[in-house]
């Protein structure tokens, strides 16, 4: 019984095969694109561009138009099943973020997708985009220009700041997923060779974030009485039905007991 | 009633950070460790797990750490000092054995990223990640607040891009608030708890008013409960109101 503020973050760092300066070494510039279960370890670059290089820090190109699961795409930080919630379990998404601003983020819950264009189509372009929703708020545009600058600060999300209202509701045994599609027209980061990519700074690095709120054991039924009701599925709404329940307990405890209860001879 | 903070914070060693030189004052990565009771940082000395009096209560509200991914984030001065450092980090709450944060397919996660709840927070950060509903710990519970390092700092040094790492520069920091309910405070928290009344500074002052007007418990319990439980649902529909946050229900009365 629970009411937990969750939040997820996936990154398309990869990890090296070889996180060792000394002998043995597994191999130089082997990475594994994926890794489950945790985020990669990293560290600099060893004498990078010399015959001794060993690679520590790689992030995994992403092609144009490509379209990765943040859960189960391959790249970067996985896990090993999909996201399914479980007989007990609500979920309250209302959290989306996602970097660069030319990337986009989709959420899809068993075969609908939330994001659409106006035709009704599911959104081409993947969703909402990174320039609508930066992460993290404030993260500076990935441009060449501000690269070259060094600009700080920058993108800001204004509407979305308070997160998806209304939320998206996910119910017990659904499926959900949430994808990033590259919309820059090149390969992330792009104007970066192998160099590039292995001395990104955080402008480099593509991510996206999803907060939500995990309901789950016996606050799973108090959600589902509130979605009977109509009750929006808040924190607050939560707790509010919680009370009157301990509150008609206390009112069932004050109730006049049937006379012939009432009126029984007492016992010891 | 009083509004705790804690800070854990990492500061360099002096040396350069190999690992020939600097030998167990860095926390390896990719494993948790406590800001309590962890061999890194400024622990506090006793180098316990923060265990809950009996009659305490404690209301976690905040957690935040250092943001920064790519490990290429640091920045060296003119003398070769390391004056930052990216620790790609991530901040976990464990209350007795239970992980506060799981991941999408319902086991143990990392928890909270600093970019998601950056500490310290610039005028350029706007935190998405807020801690509401806050934690409660209750009496006889544990709580421990774990982070995990994905950036290799010593495997880092190893590439001679600085030649100290001075103890003024903080590589990684964390930082939790809470609220401390003591003595009785803290049993009229756990009591607003039992009745479902969330636990804050305002409902525990409102229910010690009732206390003080009813004289203690002489008045029929479940009445004296009842008028608990109405009492704050009205202060609350005050409070919103004097906010400027109520909503159509505040106003057309729900009860």
């Amino acid at each position: 019984m629970s009411i937990r503020r969750q939040c997820y973050e996936w990154r398309n760092i990869g990890q090296s095969k070889n996180l060792l300066i000394t002998p043995p070494l597994v191999s130089n510039n082997e990475f594994n694109d994926v890794i489950l279960n945790s985020y990669p370890v990293s560290a600099i670059n060893y004498k990078v561009g010399t015959a001794s290089e060993k690679q520590f820090w790689c992030v995994v190109p992403i092609a144009n138009n490509a379209v990765v699961d943040i859960f189960n795409g391959d790249i970067g930080n996985n896990l090993d099943i999909p996201g399914q919630l479980k007989a007990y379990q609500f979920i309250v998404l209302d959290g989306i973020a996602v970097y660069p601003e030319t990337f986009n983020a989709q959420i899809i819950v068993n075969t609908t997708r939330y994001f659409q264009d106006p035709d009704g189509v599911p959104s081409r372009d993947g969703g909402i985009s990174g320039a609508t929703v930066p992460f993290p708020n404030g993260a500076p545009p990935s441009t060449a220009t501000s690269l070259a600058r060094g600009r700080l600060g920058g993108m800001l999300n204004i509407d979305f700041q308070e997160g998806l209202q209304p939320p998206v509701i996910i119910q017990p045994g659904d499926r959900w997923a949430v994808e990033v599609k590259n919309n820059s027209g090149k390969t992330w980061p792009f104007e970066r060779g192998s160099f590039g990519l292995k001395t990104t700074t955080d402008i480099g690095v593509a991510r996206c974030y999803i907060k939500y709120l995990l309901i789950d054991g016996a606050d799973c039924i108090v959600a589902q009485r509130l979605i009977d009701a109509g009750w929006p599925l808040t924190v607050e709404n939560l707790w509010r039905y919680k009370q009157d329940l301990i509150k008609s307990h206390i009112y069932a405890g004050m109730a006049e007991l049937p006379d012939e209860i009432k009126n029984a001879r007492r016992k010891v | 009633m009083r509004k705790q903070i804690y800070t854990w914070e990492l500061h360099g060693d002096d040396t350069d950070g190999r690992l020939a030189s600097s030998q167990g004052h860095y926390p390896p990565v990719g494993t948790e460790n406590s800001i309590l009771s962890g061999a890194f940082g400024n622990v506090q000395p006793a180098r316990q797990t923060a265990l809950v009096g009996e009659d305490e209560f404690i209301v976690i509200e905040k957690i935040g750490c250092t943001p920064g991914i790519s490990p290429y984030g640091f920045r060296v001065d003119g003398a070769g000092n390391l004056v930052k450092w990216n620790p790609n980090m991530f901040i976990n709450i464990v209350i007795d054995t239970t992980n506060y944060y799981q991941d999408p397919q319902n086991v143990w996660s990392s928890g909270v990223s600093g970019y998601a709840s950056p500490y310290p927070i610039q005028t350029f950060d706007n935190p998405y990640y807020e801690l509401w509903p806050p934690v409660y710990v209750l009496p006889d519970q544990t709580v421990d607040v774990r982070y995990t390092l994905f950036n290799d700092i010593q495997l880092s040094a190893e590439n001679n891009d600085w030649t100290n790492i001075p103890y003024s520069t903080i590589l990684a920091a964390v930082y939790v608030e809470y609220t401390l309910f003591d003595g009785t405070d803290g049993l009229m928290a756990r009591k607003l708890m039992n009745l479902g009344i969330p636990v804050n500074v305002g409902t525990v002052e409102n229910y010690r008013r009732l206390l003080l007007k009813s004289k203690g418990l002489e008045t029929e319990t479940f009445e004296f409960y009842l008028e608990a439980m109405r009492s704050e649902r009205e202060r609350r529909k005050r409070e919103r109101k004097n906010q400027g946050v109520a909503t159509q229900q505040d106003y057309d009365g729900d009860l």
